[in-house]
């Protein structure tokens, strides 16, 4: 079993790094990485009591089967992406960016503080760091580009803070993924992550951005998009009010409402930014920007679903569980702050069921509690959306802001302190995990 | 059961949209790609899982 | 030039894709229409299904066959639930054994053999579940669905934002609003497995249920194992059925249903209805995290190398060895339970006797097998039912 379970994994791993190698998208070498490792399996799965040989018959069925595996996720995904691409269409997201930078230029801590609020809700909806920064990251950007913020330390700002919006609550992927994984409600995160992720992206914001120089309100009124005539604040409110509205009263009247779920909610709030922009919207093409914006999210979230399917066919998902799982507690807390970003960097999301789960049923056994642990985990894996090979977020970043400086001595070594804070809090959270229980509430 | 059939055409809707992208991108593996995301849309549509 | 070959790539990519689409299409199909036969035994009086108890849920996926094995002789009634969670196959194994074999010579059976039907006809996303299992049997080899532990979204999409447990309020993981275990005791108008759980209190109304035993599986990284989990209504009945099982059969433990944690079968049957629930759990290492390869052969065995190396390492709740945990001793050992449990009951129940005799007892399967006492459905006399 160990030698069988050993040849699958070898055979993943070298498919997977053959294919980088050979150019291929991340996505396109892990489903190749995914696929041999299936036919492998087929060929050398050793006899078993009771059964007779491979079945290949099944073989689409488990590609079809492991697809399936995250498809709710993809579809709050898509859904909520569409509605934050259509009010950013809609000059929705310029009108609230104008409108802090109006109210606030004076005040660089509220203006600050603003802008965090607005890195931080595109992801927290949507539970992706790529979503942030194509929605709101060159607008933030340029704000603090007029505040005097240095370039470089812009770019990080945007990428600390997307990554935040990553783990901030509703929707964290990870911490999703995990729970599923280890047959944990998941519920009871909102306030650890809250929690890390507010705490993370204030002292990103602020550490890199407090210094600066007055902002030249006319200037910057010129510089920034502006909103198409017909928008009025309550065009912004009005989708989100009802968005919130809508999960609220599946709270609050759970048995009165019928069930609509996230992907029904995000179409509706979409619908409402539509019809309030009647005529004024590319309808169609915003809808395939965004399926286009996403394939790569989309696409991993796919794959991983088959990969994690081939390994638990395999046994490999075994191996790799027990490895973790027989490791010495110690010495998992001392790494997990490597471990963490840099397996995120290499496999992305794949890791939440992978490494996650694995940790999250040592840790419960342990007498950890696997909440606040989880969410300190699902904090510290989006730091390595900027690591290689796939530095998904932080290309992403690099690429809307137009930074011309280096990635690695430049770019990332000015998230460094930023990055070391929110990995040691997690730390913090993993560590102490049995001692914070009491943000386990919401 | 409303709420259903309204869930099936927006796996309709994105099943269009990402097989309109497939035929217009012009990057294989984004190709690729669009094919392997479509497999999960598709057979939910069918109903057959 | 380039268009061609961007297109030659894409054609064979769309060819392929197409063909794993159309085999696993078919695969799905055959495992979501499979029917199990089952054959009924001596002690079947009657047939009816869920919807005979809550109209909504006729012919629909969740209409479940109810067999209710009589007496004519009055006594208490027992219900016994399989497969509240299809990826225990032991559970609805029993529970057609005790179709298939068991005669009530005092009070009423009544016996469920997919209590979560739609649940058995999907397997879980990721997990890589084989789709069917084998059971030899003395005319030849018996077929079962293999099922997921929540019902099929097929049947029930979507899942709320986050599950809100009627009438406690609780808050549950958001697809728990498809999975049996959660939704007790019901809600006529909610999902298919609260209606489903409904229909069940309806059907315990009805037929004067006094005491229910809903059986599991669990794997041994769970600390719910190898157990009885009781109702308070119950604790005496599962405290004796423990002791004498542990003394004369196998090990297994008593545990009490804890009061605040809701939607589970053994608090909300007890809470809202006369009869005390029972939750019987035996070890499956099939499920277990750290396994090694999934297939039919772990479902059956329950024999795991690696679910083995996390023992040694103290990381289980439940102990295993070279010997696995195969499913004769699985099912065997929820027959005992049943058998004991029913034992007990009449006990502490003078006046409403269950007496449940032709049901092989814990030894008998592990000697036997299970597949022994399927009945062969191509018989001359067979009456047969599909599942």
């Amino acid at each position: 079993m160990y030698i069988h379970a050993g040849i699958v994994l070898g055979v993943i791993v070298l498919v997977f790094a053959l294919a980088r190698f050979l150019k291929l998208s991340t996505e396109l070498a892990m489903l190749g990485a995914a696929l041999a490792g299936l036919i492998v399996h087929g060929l050398v799965v050793p006899s078993r009591e009771l059964v007779g040989a491979f079945a290949w018959f099944e073989v689409p069925r488990h590609i079809v089967d492991g697809a399936f595996t995250y498809f709710d996720v993809v579809l709050i995904f898509l859904t909520a992406t569409l509605f934050m691409n259509l009010l950013k269409d809609a000059g929705g997201v310029a009108y609230i960016v104008r409108g802090i930078v109006r109210r606030f230029h004076r005040h660089r801590a509220l203006a600050l503080l603003f802008l965090t609020v607005v890195m931080l809700i595109p992801g927290a909806l949507t539970g992706s760091g790529t979503v942030t920064v194509l929605v709101v990251g060159a607008l933030v950007g340029t704000v603090l580009a007029y505040m005097g913020v240095s370039e470089v330390r812009v770019t990080a700002i945007v990428f600390m803070c997307a990554a935040m919006s990553a783990a901030a609550p509703p929707i964290n992927l990870w911490a999703m993924m995990a729970a599923a994984g280890s047959n944990m409600p998941y519920v009871g995160f909102f306030l650890p992550l809250g929690v890390l992720s507010v705490l993370g992206a204030l002292f990103s914001m602020f550490y890199l951005g407090w210094k600066g120089t007055p902002i030249d309100l006319e200037q910057i009124m010129t510089e920034l998009p502006k909103p198409p005539r017909g928008m009025r604040w309550w065009k912004v409110v009005v989708p989100f009010v009802v968005l919130f509205g809508l999960i609220a009263a599946g709270r609050v009247w759970p048995w009165a409402m019928p069930v609509l779920g996230l992907p029904l909610m995000f179409m509706i709030a979409a619908a409402i930014v539509v019809l309030t922009n009647l005529g004024q919207l590319r309808l169609i093409k915003v809808i395939s920007d965004t399926v286009e914006q996403l394939l790569p999210l989309v696409g991993v979230m796919v794959v991983v679903g088959i990969l994690v399917q081939v390994m638990a066919l395999s046994g490999a998902r075994g191996l790799i569980s027990l490895g973790i799982v027989t490791m010495p507690l110690v010495a998992i807390f001392a790494t997990l702050f490597i471990i963490l970003p840099v397996s995120e960097g290499l496999i992305q999301y794949a890791v939440a069921p992978l490494i996650g789960v694995p940790l999250i049923l040592l840790f419960n056994m342990k007498g950890f509690n696997p909440i606040i642990a989880l969410a300190g985990m699902a904090a510290m894996w989006p730091i390595g959306d900027m690591l290689p090979p796939t530095s998904v977020v932080g290309r992403a970043t690099v690429m809307i802001l137009g930074f011309k400086g280096r990635y690695y001595s430049g770019f990332a070594k000015t998230c460094l302190v930023p990055a070391a804070f929110v990995l040691l809090l997690g730390s913090l959270f993993v560590v102490f995990s049995s001692r914070l229980g009491f943000l386990v509430g919401g | 059961m409303a709420v259903m059939v309204l869930y099936y055409v927006i796996t309709a809707l994105f099943t269009v949209i990402l097989v309109r992208n497939f035929i217009k991108t012009r990057d294989v593996q984004k190709g690729i790609l669009y094919l392997t995301v479509l497999m999960p849309f598709v057979l939910r549509l069918f109903r057959l899982k | 030039m380039r268009l061609n070959k961007e297109w030659t790539i894409k054609g064979i990519a769309m060819a392929v894709t197409g063909t794993i689409l159309v085999l696993a299409g078919i695969a799905f199909a055959q495992h979501r229409n499979f029917k199990e036969e089952v054959v009924l035994g001596p002690g079947v009086t009657t047939v009816r299904t869920l919807g005979d108890y809550f109209a909504p849920l006729k012919g629909g996926p969740n209409d479940a066959n109810v067999f209710i094995l009589g007496s004519g002789e009055p006594g208490g009634t027992m219900l016994v639930l399989g497969a509240s969670h299809p990826e225990e196959p032991a559970t609805s194994l029993t529970a057609h054994l005790l179709v298939e074999n068991a005669t009530v010579e005092q009070g009423k059976l009544i016996v469920v053999i997919h209590s979560n039907p739609s649940a058995s006809t999907v397997t879980r996303p990721g997990d890589a579940y084989p789709r069917f299992f084998h059971i030899e049997t003395d005319w030849g080899v018996k077929r079962f669905r293999m099922g997921d532990r929540w019902a099929n979204p097929l049947d029930s999409w979507p899942d709320p934002e986050t599950y809100v447990h009627f009438p406690s309020g609780q808050l549950l993981a958001y697809m728990d609003v498809r999975n049996l275990n959660r939704t007790w005791p019901g809600r006529a108008n909610g999902s298919l497995a609260e209606q489903t759980c409904y229909a069940f209190m309806r059907l315990i109304e009805a037929e004067g249920v006094d005491l229910v035993i809903d059986l599991h599986e669990a794997e041994l990284e769970y600390p719910i194992i190898g157990t009885i989990v009781a109702h308070q209504n119950g604790l005496r009945i599962a405290a004796m059925a423990s002791m004498t099982l542990t003394a004369e059969e196998f090990r297994i433990g008593m545990e009490i249903s804890p009061l605040a944690l809701h939607g589970l079968s053994h608090r909300e049957i007890g809470d809202h209805s006369n009869a005390p629930a029972f939750l019987a759990e035996t070890p499956q290492p099939f499920l277990d995290r750290v396994r090694g390869i999934t297939d039919e052969s772990l479902l059956l065995t329950g024999k795991d190398e690696f679910v083995m190396k996390a023992g040694e390492h103290g990381l289980l709740y439940w102990p295993i060895d070279e010997d696995g945990w195969p499913i004769d001793v699985r099912v065997g050992r929820h027959c005992s339970t049943i058998l004991s449990i029913a034992g007990f009951w009449t006990m502490f129940n003078r006046s409403k006797p269950l007496v449940v005799t032709g049901v092989p007892r814990y030894a008998d399967v592990v000697a036997e097998g299970v597949g022994r006492f399927f009945a062969d459905p191509r018989g001359a006399r067979a009456q047969v039912v599909l599942e």
